[in-house]
């Protein structure tokens, strides 16, 4: 291998100082595997001894390299089956360890780099008789090449060039891997697929799995190509494949025989490798499907509104039909809503190996139990979440949970539990992620709130334990003591609230001090249908969803009661802020307003407040469109749909209407 | 290359043709943007898409006044969504080579002055418009 | 105008030498991550014209990154950074949609080179 092209000295610091930090967690490791091996402590290990596997030899330190390589690969068979890590194999990768830190420290020093032959025979043996093979004679080649075999003869009934005239046109490639490169299989099969982008592959040879094993004598390989796309476009993308050439393109003449029924069987047929009883349909034609059957609902919903126009006579048999035309079209909307399901083991089966992560470098123990995990929501719901989730997690084993000698003495066991539970309650899913740690301090989060100067302590006199315990999720608000590595980066428990309303979901916070926390989401099914309230303000309409509701009350203004120089609405037991809808979205108000105005009740990020609106407008099911840009850029809005008479109207974000 | 040659008002302007989806008859009203800057003149409902439209008199910063008549709105092709430019009327389509400096001050949307024939044209960059309007948003 | 460019890659050290590769070759670095979540939010907010991914970090590996990063941008342009060995794991990066690779230990030309052929500049 080439050395490295560049001064390595200005690294040398870098190398060592994270070097040394792979090999301390890989210590640690061991030290675990000891207690007992799991897939995910393997896995763990061999992302350390990669990584000092790449940065040695991105140093040139062959040596160091090689050992860090054996120790991978011995790994790397280890992870097919856990349970032969024993004690004589923790010890060999424990003696690598120390002897890799004994690399790394010459190397900073620019010392010669110890000789660890012994080591590396110890290494590779133990290796084979782990994996059941005999240790081999010399080092391995980089790609078993194969003997060389002549062309196989084209088959007699080969797929040609398709007779039937509709059909795209079909060129022939031949395309050649640069011998240079020093991962051929890898080359061809880039090249495969970025051709696959402008059409249908057929008659490639070698085999795909040829291809992909680096199997292509002289570095050869031949194609046809059916595609819209002119010769130059074709020749133009193979352009942006590095260290594959296009030697020759030709168009082939629509003059062969048609392509024989029994196509299915060909081997060199590489379109549609999947079986056809399940076909893999991109998430943006999903999305799109979702898009129409959408614009479907509204274009019927247009119709219906159209109808009422129509003399009464003739109404009957219409509305019968646009009825009809509605189930439909509902049922297609469904259907597709149905296909866009996700379990939510997408973002649960990553949680077991971070949670070990997170504890590791926390030193905490931690045991992550998850039920439900085959609980479906709609994929963009799945997807929102995922970070949002993590956060979680870490959060409750970074703050939630005590180190294990705090248990101890705290009468615990010394291994922490977090536990997430899914489950389906009617029409929505309830996910709980909960900790059995320390319970959050309420006090001490009304003390860092009135010192952050995010509320006055008057302020937090009115709230309730269930309200105090939000102000968590208020922005800037972090009870951490500084800002760590684990849970200090990325999303805060604000952008978890957040993403939990994005998607229409609430999210509720329980503790008991000493016995632990629980984070509640509910969340809807699915995203893209959601119900409305219509009001009017001024002359607009805006939405609010149902969710977020709490009810009406129509009262005069001048019966309002005052606090603090700022009206309030008495609401059951409650007494609630009033906002003025016209003001928060800068709308002229009626010139006229009504002497009973509609104040409407919703949930805000600090507990209910009351909205000033104009008129209500009714109830709408309405297909629910995010914003794209810059519309996104608005704080307080959530969506926009399309109302029946085309008109669009844009669906209220409460919470940040009136914090942002 | 080819250009959408439009004018907002008597001034003429030009977009690469690549750029553009579509020009469309402008609707009769749009529906307001709350809190968003002056430029944004509201969305309008397109064939079920709800498309955001920008007075591009407005973003540009060229003198006051309406644009005259209903005016017609040019839909940049912004790969998964679009941006509407709401102006005057569309001329044709140009190929334009020479494209010089733009004037001094001009705003940061503005990517040159070209010429055709005796008359100067004022050559737009898709990304940079797009640019400037999520600033516009961003800074209101 | 300099192409800009996202590093991801969990080590620092490696970061730091394609960091300069890049810089060398004339084109900006403009963000760096250290896991694949980080990686998913730097790309969505700084909009890089290229990205080179590690395929094996902590918490979401560089795989799931290129997947998640083209879901939200389907022109992404997601270049991956292999080891000698991870064939199987860069011919599943490509069927996520990554559109080329470079390996490790990464050689200035071979990168640039790779990086220029992707951005249609070679």
């Amino acid at each position: 291998m080439a050395g490295p092209s560049w001064d390595t000295s200005r690294y040398l610091t870098l190398f060592g100082g994270e070097a040394t930090e792979h090999l301390e967690a890989l210590g640690k490791d061991v030290v675990a595997l000891e207690r007992g091996a799991t897939v995910a402590l393997v896995d763990s290990m061999f992302r350390h001894a990669h990584s000092v596997k790449g940065m040695a030899s991105s140093m040139a330190f062959e040596g160091t390299a090689k050992l860090a390589h054996l120790l991978e690969d011995l790994l790397g068979t280890l992870r097919a089956d856990v349970a032969r890590a024993d004690a004589a194999v923790a010890d060999v990768i424990l003696q690598t360890v120390d002897a890799l830190g004994l690399h790394v420290k010459a190397a900073v020093a620019s010392e010669p780099l110890p000789d660890h032959g012994a080591l590396v025979t110890k290494l590779s043996e133990l290796n084979a008789a782990l994996a059941g093979k005999p240790p081999p004679v010399a080092p391995s080649a980089p790609t078993p090449t194969p003997v060389s075999q002549p062309e196989p003869a084209r088959p007699v009934a080969a797929p040609g060039p398709s007779a039937d005239a509709s059909a795209p046109p079909r060129f022939s490639l031949k395309l050649k891997i640069n011998p240079a490169s020093n991962q051929p299989g890898v080359r061809g099969f880039l090249a495969y697929k970025r051709l696959s982008t402008l059409g249908n592959v057929f008659d490639l040879k070698p085999p795909l799995d040829d291809v992909k094993a680096g199997r292509v004598p002289q570095g050869t390989i031949t194609l046809e190509l059916e595609s819209d796309q002119t010769e130059e476009a074709i020749t133009r993308t193979m352009r942006t494949v590095a260290d594959v050439e296009l030697e020759s393109i030709s168009l082939l003449v629509k003059a062969a025989p048609p392509p024989p029924p029994s196509s299915e069987s060909d081997p060199n047929r590489v379109v549609g490798q999947e079986p056809a009883r399940t076909i893999r349909v991109r998430t943006e034609v999903m999305d799109q499907f979702l898009d129409q059957a959408g614009e479907l609902l509204l274009a019927t919903s247009r119709v219906r509104e159209l109808t009422r126009s129509v003399p009464q006579a003739q109404r009957p048999a219409l509305d019968e039909a646009v009825n009809r035309l509605h189930l439909l079209v509902k049922g297609l909307h469904d259907k597709v809503m149905e296909a866009r399901m996700t379990p939510i083991a997408v973002i649960t089966d990553r949680l077991p190996r971070a949670a070990r992560d997170i504890a590791r470098r926390r030193n905490r123990e931690v045991e992550l139990i998850i039920t439900g995990e085959d609980i479906e929501l709609d994929r963009a719901i799945v997807d929102e979440l995922a970070d949002p989730v993590l956060h979680l997690l870490r959060n409750a084993i970074d703050h939630g949970l005590e180190t294990p000698e705090e248990r101890k003495a705290g009468n615990k066991p010394p291994r922490g539990k977090v536990t997430i539970a899914v489950r389906r309650q009617r029409d929505r899913v309830v996910f709980e992620l909960s900790d059995d740690g320390r319970g959050v301090d309420v006090e001490r989060v009304k003390a860092l709130v009135v010192e952050r100067g995010l509320l006055t302590a008057d302020h937090l006199q009115t709230l309730t334990e269930r309200e105090t315990l939000m102000l968590l999720c208020l922005p800037g608000f972090s009870t951490a003591r500084d800002i760590t590595d684990i849970s200090g980066r990325g999303v805060g428990l604000d952008a978890v609230r957040r993403a939990v309303d994005q998607v229409g979901g609430t999210l509720e916070i329980e503790t008991t001090p000493g016995r632990g926390t629980t984070f509640r989401l509910s969340l809807p099914l699915t995203v893209a249908v959601v119900n409305l309230l219509l009001v009017g303000v001024g002359d607009e309409v805006y939405g609010l969803p149902i969710g977020k509701v709490g009810g009406v009350v129509e009262t005069a203004r001048e019966r309002l009661s005052m606090s603090q120089n700022a009206p309030v609405l008495q609401f059951g037991q409650s007494v609630l802020p009033v906002h003025e809808l016209s003001a928060l979205l800068e709308v002229p108000p009626d010139v006229q307003p009504p002497a009973l105005v509609p104040f409407v009740v919703v949930d805000g990020d600090d507990g209910r407040l009351a909205l000033a609106v104009d008129r209500l407008l009714g109830q709408r099911e309405v297909v629910l469109k995010g914003l794209s840009k810059p519309l996104d850029l608005v704080a307080g809005l959530a969506g926009v749909t399309i109302l029946g008479n085309g008109q669009p109207v844009f669906i209220l974000d409460v919470a940040r209407l009136v914090t942002a | 290359m080819r250009h959408v040659l439009f004018r907002l008002e008597k001034d003429r302007y030009a977009l690469p043709l690549s750029a553009i989806r579509e020009v469309v008859v402008a609707p009769e009203s749009f529906t307001r943007v709350p809190r968003s800057p002056k430029a944004m003149k509201g969305v309008m409902n397109l064939r079920g898409r709800v498309v955001p439209v920008v007075d591009l008199r407005e973003l540009l910063e060229v003198g006051p006044g309406p644009v005259g008549g209903p005016g017609r709105v040019v839909l940049l092709d912004r790969g998964r969504r679009e941006l509407g430019l709401l102006i005057s009327e569309v001329d044709g389509i140009e190929s334009l080579e020479k494209i010089g400096p733009p004037a001094p001050r001009a705003s940061l949307a503005v990517k040159g002055l070209a010429r055709l024939g005796a008359i100067p044209v004022t050559v737009l960059d898709p990304d940079a418009l797009d640019a400037t309007v999520a600033r516009a948003f961003t800074t209101k | 105008m300099a192409k800009k460019v996202l590093v991801v890659d969990d080590s620092v050290f490696m970061r730091d030498i394609i960091k300069d590769i890049f810089a060398a070759g004339g084109f900006t670095v403009v963000g760096e991550a250290g896991n694949g979540v980080e990686a998913v939010e730097k790309y969505k907010e700084l909009k890089p014209d290229l990205v080179t991914m590690d395929l094996v970090m902590p918490y979401r590996n560089g795989i799931d990154a290129t997947r998640e990063i083209l879901r939200g941008d389907n022109k992404a342009l997601v270049v991956m950074c292999s080891a000698l060995g991870q064939e199987t794991m860069v011919m599943e990066a490509i069927e996520a949609g990554a559109v080329d690779f470079i390996v490790k230990p990464p050689r200035a030309e071979d990168v640039l080179a790779v990086v220029k052929k992707v951005l249609g500049e070679a």
